[in-house]
């Protein structure tokens, strides 16, 4: 499909994709996990907030 | 957004639901588009195989600055209304956004190397979209600067929207300067000059991509709350433990 000399450009241009876009999405799910363990810790401690539906 | 999403509890149950839909939905078109690319579009006349890297590189220009663009219009709701939903999307906007100019650079480059000879050239069009990616590290660091997120997305908000007069320099600079860059060939007065048979999975790629980018978006959100709640949570526990101590 690629018969061109410039093939590893083509190549590097979506392999780089590929990374960002993987790294991206593991930094976000690793970043939910670490917030929801952090979030049970605290619940499980007994700490609780006046009102659930504001942000502070 | 609409308004009744506009609560951080109700957000976060809409988010659940349209998070893996916009996801999964995304990928399949941009997975289509990429096929369209790859196996129906032809070579280009001039540029060869090459042309290949535009179904990447365009897409990532065009969602660097509407990431930048989402982001504004965060940054006013901030200033103006002070809701915490709309520094929570500017702050989870961020890291996206900067992501998307990152691509969009380093494959402009890798395209610009065989069809230019260089892999850089201070143009106005590479130089402004430089200067966005600098403005997202910028802004990226602000709110690491401070402790306090409503203070930070107050600071933020100010720089974005201080930053969003370089959006209509990246996009006119091609009309304004003599740039190596070429000029618009697809939104632009009189239609597009790329062929249908190149044009349709450009296009298709794009809408894929910006769906990804949207439950990006609403997954990152989802995190800034929760991380919000841990911070709230975690000083209601050290001042219950320090007014047990005093007693």
């Amino acid at each position: 499909m690629i018969d061109d000399q410039h093939w590893g450009f083509i190549l590097a241009a979506y392999a780089l994709s590929i990374c960002v876009f993987g790294g991206l999405l593991s930094w976000i799910v690793a970043d939910y996990r670490l917030q929801n363990k952090a979030l049970a810790g605290l619940e499980a401690a007994g700490a609780k907030r006046r009102s659930d539906g504001d942000l502070e | 957004m609409n308004l009744a999403f506009a609560n951080p509890r109700r957000f976060l149950a809409f988010a659940r639901l349209a998070i893996p839909w916009a996801g999964i939905l995304g990928a399949l078109v941009a997975a289509i588009g990429f096929y369209g690319a790859f196996a129906v579009a032809p070579a280009d006349y001039q540029q060869g195989e090459t042309v290949r890297i535009m179904y990447i590189h365009v897409p990532a220009a065009w969602l660097s600055t509407a990431c930048y663009g989402i982001m504004a219009l965060s940054s006013i709701g901030t200033l103006v209304w002070r809701h915490p939903l709309a520094d929570v999307s500017a702050k989870a906007m961020a890291p996206i956004g900067a992501a998307f100019t990152f691509l969009c650079l380093v494959t402009g480059s890798l395209w610009g190397r065989p069809m230019w000879g260089t892999w850089w050239v201070w143009d106005a069009r590479l130089t402004s979209v430089l200067i966005l990616f600098l403005i997202y590290c910028g802004i990226l660091a602000l709110w690491n600067a401070y402790e306090d997120p409503a203070r930070a997305g107050r600071a933020a908000a100010v720089m974005t929207l201080v930053g969003a007069i370089n959006l209509p320099i990246v996009k006119f600079s091609v009309d304004w300067w003599n740039t190596l860059h070429q000029p618009a060939s697809v939104f632009r007065m009189g239609g597009p000059t790329i062929d249908g048979s190149m044009l349709w999975p450009l296009l298709t790629v794009a809408i894929g991509l910006t769906s990804v980018m949207l439950a990006l978006h609403m997954a990152a959100m989802r995190n800034e709350i929760l991380r919000r709640r841990v911070r709230t949570l975690g000083l209601i526990a050290a001042s219950t433990e320090s007014r047990d101590f005093s007693r």
